[in-house]
């Protein structure tokens, strides 16, 4: 089923994660206002940076399924979907664990933020469309509604002017970032783009295989928004005094407990349809 | 076979409306549905005069939207009950004409649940309008619109699932979310008379013109999802 390539991806992977994690955690020259708080955007910016690239995957993906009707189409939109909407979440709960120290705050109702949480429930709504479509017209009907999302997206952009925004503007490739800081930033969006591959490549290929033996029970939608209580469960006493090494470690272990526990969910799944697949070979 | 698409749609927008006319099936529900909504708004927000005229946009589109969804879910219901969509599927009239025909029929029968709430919500929550009415009445026309094409799009969809009436809040309420927004920030900007609602009426018409085409464009595909 998976090939050679596959474990030397994750072994790139792994590579690449260790050290820019590393670099983010440790070498990483401190900020001036936010201190060790600020280190949550290397695990912020490269989980939006990948949400948003598996989202145009799955729009592509849908385009191309209704055009052509291809089995792999379908299975590449689905992995987008879902593998972004796990992103995604990672983006929406690291957020706020920053805004608590930064702003005082979880959430704002603001562009940014409003803008994130739109896209996040578009992708569940369509994911939502999958599970309860017969399984014979489940593939048409969620690449339609793929086209709609998308077309969505530029609108909710549009919309959101009318909001004021607290939200950093983007500082990449700008002079306003340290140069280290922007070289350590690039380091963890390769890596987590390497994860975002891996993770979508194994969901891609257990797809595949759902397909090939034709049960097809997608995943239950968007597990991961477990993880939207998470920081209410790490933060949850109002700690005006932790110190922002606290906020790091915090932001950390909630995207570290989303992707391991999603990897943990795909291998669970992985296991079962490889057993219903070889009972139906015997 | 030299029926236009329009000929088709008024055959159907007439099936719509007569049979509407002879149950009022959806409409009553609808007029019950909202005047409920309206009278837990008022026993949940106690209100003064100028505040009802900074949220009154939201209150009325939350309540024309929840009775919107019960309209939309009904429409497509009958026909699956009575096999027209088969029918269609095999006839050789094009889907895009079933589909004006249901978004004017559901557009008109909207229209009407909102002119009779209208007075209802004047007189119990004391509404009157700061900035000119007539604003008033292009955003409505245009959020409707946009609530309409949208969800007659996902009604059909929905009715392809296995929880029918439970999905097309699902499916409709985030698409949406950006229309109603504007529709509310809208409302409420006539109704305070604070600002011009003229940017908000820019987006609104923006957004029907791109939904409209998508749904048109996609219905083929839907009806025939398989």
């Amino acid at each position: 089923m998976k090939s050679k390539l596959f474990y030397l991806w994750s072994l790139i992977t792994v590579a690449l994660l260790a050290y820019a994690v590393y670099e983010a955690a440790f070498v990483a020259p401190m900020e001036a206002t936010m201190f060790d708080a600020q280190r949550i955007f290397y695990y912020h910016v490269p989980a939006a940076a990948t949400a948003f690239s598996l989202f145009i995957i799955n729009c592509i993906a849908s385009i191309i399924y209704l055009a052509k009707r291809s089995a792999w189409a379908d299975a590449l939109a689905v992995t987008g979907a879902e593998v972004g909407v796990v992103f995604c979440a990672v983006v929406l709960t690291t957020g706020p664990i920053w805004a608590r120290y930064a702003w005082g705050t979880f959430w704002v109702w603001d562009a940014r933020l409003t803008t994130t949480l739109l896209l996040w429930l578009l992708y569940i709504s369509y994911l939502i469309l999958r599970r309860s479509s017969e399984a014979s017209s489940t593939s048409v009907l969620a690449a339609s509604l793929a086209i709609i999302a998308s077309l969505d997206i530029p609108i909710v952009y549009m919309s959101n002017r009318w909001f004021r925004t607290n939200h950093p503007q983007p500082v990449i490739f700008t002079d306003r970032l340290d140069p280290k800081m922007g070289l350590i930033l690039m380091w963890n969006i390769f890596a987590f783009m390497a994860l975002g591959i891996l993770i979508a490549w194994f969901r891609y290929d257990l797809e595949r295989l759902a397909q090939s033996i034709n049960t097809a029970h997608i995943r239950r939608a968007a597990r991961g928004s477990f993880a939207v209580i998470l920081p209410g469960m790490l933060l949850w006493q109002t700690s005006a005094h932790w110190p922002p090494i606290r906020y790091f470690h915090a932001g950390a272990a909630d995207a570290w407990i989303i992707y391991i526990g999603y990897i943990v969910l795909l291998m669970v799944k992985y296991s079962r349809l490889k057993k219903e697949a070889a009972e139906l070979r015997t | 076979m030299s029926l236009s698409i329009t000929r088709l749609a008024s055959v159907n927008l007439r099936k719509d409306l007569r049979l509407e006319w002879r149950s009022k099936d959806v409409l009553n529900s609808m007029l019950f549905f909202c005047l409920l909504v309206v009278v837990i708004f008022s026993f949940a927000f106690d209100l003064t005069v100028e505040e009802t005229r900074r949220i009154a946009g939201g209150l009325v589109w939350t309540a024309f939207l929840f009775s919107t969804v019960m309209a939309l879910n009904q429409s497509w219901a009958r026909e699956l009950r009575n096999g027209v969509l088969d029918a269609f599927r095999v006839s050789p009239a094009p889907a895009e004409a079933l589909f004006l025909g249901k978004c004017i029929g559901n557009f008109l029968l909207v229209l009407l649940l909102e002119c009779l709430m209208a007075p209802l919500f004047v007189i119990f929550y004391n509404l009157t309008s700061v900035g000119p009415v007539w604003q008033l009445i292009i955003v409505f026309l245009l959020g409707t619109w946009a609530l309409v094409v949208n969800g007659t799009f996902f009604a059909a969809m929905s009715i392809r699932t296995r929880n029918r009436e439970l999905m097309l809040p699902l499916l409709l309420l985030p698409v949406s979310i950006p229309a109603v927004a504007s529709m509310v920030l809208a409302t409420a900007e006539v109704l305070t008379g604070e600002s011009s609602p003229l940017l908000q009426i820019k987006f609104l018409a923006v957004y029907c013109v791109v939904f409209t085409t998508a749904c048109f464009l996609l219905f083929d595909t839907v009806l025939n999802a398989e």
